[in-house]
């Protein structure tokens, strides 16, 4: 029976290749296009897209097909069978996207039955390349942008700090890496504070950030209307004004980064792009992205789409466009390129992008808009996390 | 206790905004018995034009409010005569159906023209920075919220209790058929609360603009706190819905200072108990 | 709350044992299999929904409780399943009996308190419940992975034989034939004495109360099966996709099955489903085409729907099988 099972199922994959061009090598992107995230799906594409267009739609000399396949929100069913049918279905060669981590986790067993490389272009949680030989990340994990924060902390004189963070997954792992990295220096964590999913209201939270007796607080917040909420609480309730440092890490990401206004200023965050970097490359990248859309903004999840389209690339070289996906991976281990965030490096042993994470403080920068600065090169990090 | 004096002064700011936002679909499930799941929908519209006008066509902020109210109450005067008057002698479901399809419009619209970003409201000079209360500040913007809400309350009052008007909302609650036979005009009073329901959603969303920011996906995202408001407070009832709002507001404040671990449970679990006690609204038999 | 519509009394046999849908089911079934090959995905999908569905159906459509916390029995049953396969055992029967003993078993503690209530406060306490669990998902992340989900577990073959594989086949004909089951146990359960009675409560529950009906034992035991059946939707889907999120407990989709109903039509399980193939075929089509308008296509059909007459969807099926009875009828005669 099993062998009328496969049977069946190789005719019928046979009968659905037949379609495709036998040099186009075909690309899968699954990210949010609909629902509340769907800013992340237009982000990808238009640095997809973009990066593609330099290449003037080739890699390698093979033509380049991206078919993208909408998540929604965190829904590892539905990330599942999208996965599943753009490898049986339309069978494409790479995968990228993922946002969420979840949704990142329900396709591990798939790409490692199907030796199908899928490359990571958001979700931030440490585990999920360890779950398949073929996950390799090009955006960052919270570990790895919060341990040299801790440290600076601790170089700076702080001793007493509160964590304040959104009670889900990220955040859980934020606060959990800031502390055991910032008691193991020697500082005191006076407060761990859980702030619920659903808060609309910041004030107490805030209030007990002052009544913690804290010179610092490190923040996580998920993005969108929390962040703002939580900016302008910080600010209104003179938390500012009393010196508390505010340190956080992805909250002043570009996207939402001018609804802030003047609230914004000052707050240092520690994170691996700032679209103010300042490089030829970055600032090329920046060209093609206006190219690409005159309203585009990008921010690190763009890059992180940017330099997985890169991945990808070295990776249709290495095989000549073919589906190979042990050679492809091989090929990519200790690659190393400059990046519009700066010399990044995918590590050989964990498949993470090591990369150099910068102290960044929101300024207003010559052409009036906010930004985030970087005044401080923590130099090249791995993903701590995994350590 | 400052803890207690800070609980207090949270709630009460949230509970009004809470307030001023589902009032307005208490009273017209309670009138009309509709089941107007797109009242966020109102609250977004007025929040965004608000925005708009304020931020980009440079209106000043008193002008830029009052002009998103008369906006929001004309728009829900024609949707009220032309599309929703049709669903009130529909099933509950069926209602249902239609304002939760009419609430995805409106979100796709908000997309649409206004992409997925969070509209901001600049707030005038006077609304902004903070008071000192004691110890801690409290910002101005949270000061004029309670006033407002404060003001509403006086209004509803004076309009339900003091004037005709008022005369023919409540005997139209009570007995739609008998108050039509003595020569009420229903159609007048369903179209006039709805748009008054509609006008002060708006003020609530603009309010509220600092706890609940105006993005797309709005009214979906407060529904739920909307209809628990609305349904410990009793239909139709005013003084019941500042009741539950205050009483909801506070215990969630309440719980986010000293047990935020646990985050909603405590608001969901007040909100049972306020029910399975008082099925009929807080402050009915 | 009213009927929207029931399919027409017929007093003959084929009432008792309508073989002529179940040949049209087990028809599709096939046909579908072998017209389709490509979408036995979205088909798995469809059917797996389906049985959520119509589970929600005899609480809301049977006996007229409208409930936006049905996603808490479906969540719990798929965490349960999931658990089951990592811990105990991989086989998948065993699996889904695991599954809906434990949606049966919420069902109970939940419902023991929730039929007491009608109408919107019934619906509003429903919301709490399903928000409360989705809380408790998200704390107990040492048992639920949290936001990451549960994954990490595999399932054995069905029957021994059959693996659940990459290309899709064997969870197709899993679901699809469960779907099948289900209706057909289902619809036997509500056309019994049981399920009048449930529909009598939706008419008018001062009658029953003064026919001598025992209202809250009644509605319970409702609740119950309605939660097994539910508790089973989300076992299939743990196994078939082997990954659990919290979204299978989070209140959107209680939302969505409940706007799935309405779209088929409530009162027989054959709008459920009805309703759940032309909401998801829908999203699917829309969100490939363009992702973010798609909104405007299902809040257009949500309100065209409720404009066209009293259960479209339905009538067009209705006059469809009684020709197909007539006609069947006809040649038996």
């Amino acid at each position: 029976m099993k062998v009328l099972q496969v049977g069946a199922a190789a005719l019928m994959a046979a009968f659905l290749s037949g379609q495709a061009l036998a040099d186009t090598v075909k690309v899968g992107i699954i990210a949010p296009f609909s629902g509340p995230f769907a800013h992340y799906g237009k982000l990808f594409k238009d640095s997809a897209e973009a990066y593609l267009k330099q290449q003037q739609g080739k890699f390698a000399g093979h033509d380049i097909q991206i078919i993208y396949r909408d998540s929604g929100g965190p829904s590892p069913g539905v990330v599942r069978n999208a996965a599943q049918e753009l490898i049986v279905n339309d069978k494409v060669d790479y995968l990228g996207g993922f946002v969420f981590t979840p949704n990142a986790m329900a396709v591990a067993p798939l790409i490692q039955q199907s030796k199908t490389p899928a490359v990571i272009f958001n979700a931030g949680t440490s585990i999920i390349t360890t779950k398949s030989d073929y996950f390799v990340r090009t955006s960052y994990t919270q570990a790895q942008v919060t341990v040299p924060l801790a440290n600076w902390a601790h170089e700076k004189g702080l001793k007493k700090v509160v964590t304040a963070v959104m009670d889900y997954a990220p955040g859980v792992d934020g606060e959990k890496t800031f502390d055991a990295e910032f008691t193991k220096l020697g500082g005191e964590i006076v407060d761990r504070i859980r702030m619920p999913m659903s808060t609309n209201d910041f004030s107490p939270f805030v209030q007990r950030i002052k009544a913690s007796g804290a010179q610092a607080a490190y923040v996580f917040l998920p993005g969108g209307p929390p962040n703002l909420g939580f900016v302008n609480a910080y600010n209104q309730n003179g938390l500012r004004d009393a010196g508390i440092e505010f340190l956080g890490t992805a909250e002043t990401d570009e996207f939402d980064l001018q609804k802030f206004g003047d609230a914004a200023l000052g707050l240092m965050t520690s994170f691996h792009y700032s679209a103010a970097h300042d490089s030829d490359v970055n600032r090329e990248f920046a060209k093609a992205m206006k190219e690409q859309a005159a309203d585009a903004l990008f921010n690190y999840a763009s890059v992180g789409a940017y330099d997985g389209m890169r991945v990808i690339h070295k990776m249709v070289e290495a095989t000549d466009g073919k589906k190979d996906g042990d050679k492809a991976m091989k090929a990519i281990r200790g690659f190393e390129w400059e990046s519009p965030r700066g010399p990044v490096k995918i590590d050989p042993e964990t498949r993470h992008i090591t990369q150099n994470v910068y102290l960044r403080k929101v300024e207003r920068g010559a052409d009036g808009k906010l930004q985030n600065t970087e005044i401080e090169n923590f130099g090249p990090q791995v993903d701590h996390g995994l350590e | 206790m400052s803890l207690l004096s800070n609980i207090l002064i949270d709630g009460v700011v949230y509970g009004m905004v809470l307030f001023i936002i589902s009032v307005g679909l208490s009273v017209t499930m309670g009138l009309m018995r509709f089941i107007n799941l797109s009242h966020g929908a109102f609250a977004m519209a007025g929040g965004y034009v608000a925005a708009l006008l304020i931020r980009e066509q440079g209106f000043g902020f008193g002008a830029g409010v009052a002009l998103a109210l008369m906006f929001t109450m004309a728009l829900a005067v024609v949707l009220e005569t032309f599309v929703f008057r049709h669903l009130y002698k529909k099933s509950e479901l069926q209602q249902v159906l239609f304002t939760i399809g009419f609430t995805f419009a409106c979100i796709a619209t908000a997309n649409l023209f206004a992409g997925a970003y969070i509209q901001t409201l600049p707030l005038p000079e006077w609304m902004q920075g903070s008071v000192a209360l004691g110890a801690r500040t409290l910002p101005k913007q949270r000061v004029v919220v309670v006033a407002t809400g404060g003001f509403v309350v006086l209004l509803l009052w004076l309009l339900v209790a003091r004037t005709r008007f008022g005369i023919w909302l409540r005997a139209s609650v009570d007995n739609a058929g008998m108050s039509s036979s003595l020569g009420i005009n229903i159609r007048l009073v369903q179209c006039a609360t709805f748009a008054t329901g509609a006008g002060l959603a708006a003020l609530g969303g603009v309010l509220g603009a600092e706890l609940m920011p105006l993005e797309p996906f709005y009214p979906l995202k407060y529904l739920v706190l909307m209809l628990v408001v609305v349904a410990v407070g009793g239909l139709g009832s005013i003084s019941g819905t500042l009741c539950a709002a205050l009483l909801l507001g506070i215990i969630d404040t309440a719980s986010r200072y000293v047990a935020s671990g646990f985050g909603n449970l405590f608001f969901y679990a007040a909100m049972v108990l306020l029910l399975s006690v008082r099925p009929h609204g807080i402050l009915r038999r | 709350m009213q009927a929207i519509s029931v399919l027409p009394r017929m007093t003959s046999a084929p009432e008792r044992f309508p073989w002529h849908v179940y040949v049209i089911g087990l028809g599709l079934i096939f046909g579908l299999y072998w017209l389709f090959p490509g979408n036995m995905l979205i088909m798995t999908r469809i059917a797996i929904m389906a049985i959520l569905v119509m589970s929600l159906d005899l609480l809301t459509g049977y006996a007229g409780l409208a409930t936006l916390g049905h996603a808490a029995l479906y969540g719990v049953g798929a965490y349960a399943a999931a658990l089951c396969a990592k811990f105990l055992t991989g086989d998948p029967l065993v699996g889904l009996v695991v599954a809906a003993g434990v949606g049966a078993l919420l069902a109970l503690i939940s419902g023991a308190f929730l039929v007491r209530y009608q109408g919107l406060t019934f619906l509003m306490l429903t919301i709490a419940v399903v928000e409360i669990m989705h809380n408790l998902a998200n704390k107990m992340q040492h048992i639920t992975g949290g936001d990451d989900g549960l994954s990490g577990f595999t399932i054995d073959p069905l029957f021994g034989t059959f693996e659940f594989d990459i290309f899709g086949v064997t969870a197709y004909w899993y679901s699809a034939i469960a779907l099948f089951l289900c209706y057909m146990v289902l619809r036997r359960i509500m056309n019994s004495p049981f399920g009048l009675c449930c529909e009598g409560i939706r008419e008018n529950r001062d009658r029953m109360n003064a026919n001598g009906t025992r209202i809250y034992p009644q509605l319970l035991k409702l609740y119950v099966l309605s939660g097994a059946f539910a508790g089973i939707a989300g076992g299939l889907s743990a196994q078939i996709t082997q990954v659990v999120g919290l979204d299978s407990m989070g209140f959107t989709l209680s939302a969505e099955a409940l706007v799935m109903l309405v779209l088929g039509g409530t009162g027989n399980l054959i709008g459920a489903i009805l309703g759940t193939a032309l909401f998801t075929g829908i999203h699917h089509f829309a969100a490939t085409t363009n992702p973010f308008h798609w909104l405007f296509v299902i809040g257009g059909l949500l309100m065209l729907v409720v404009f066209l007459p009293q259960g479209f969807v339905q009538k067009a099926v209705n006059r469809l099988g009684r020709r197909v009875v007539t006609s069947t009828a006809g040649v038996a005669a």
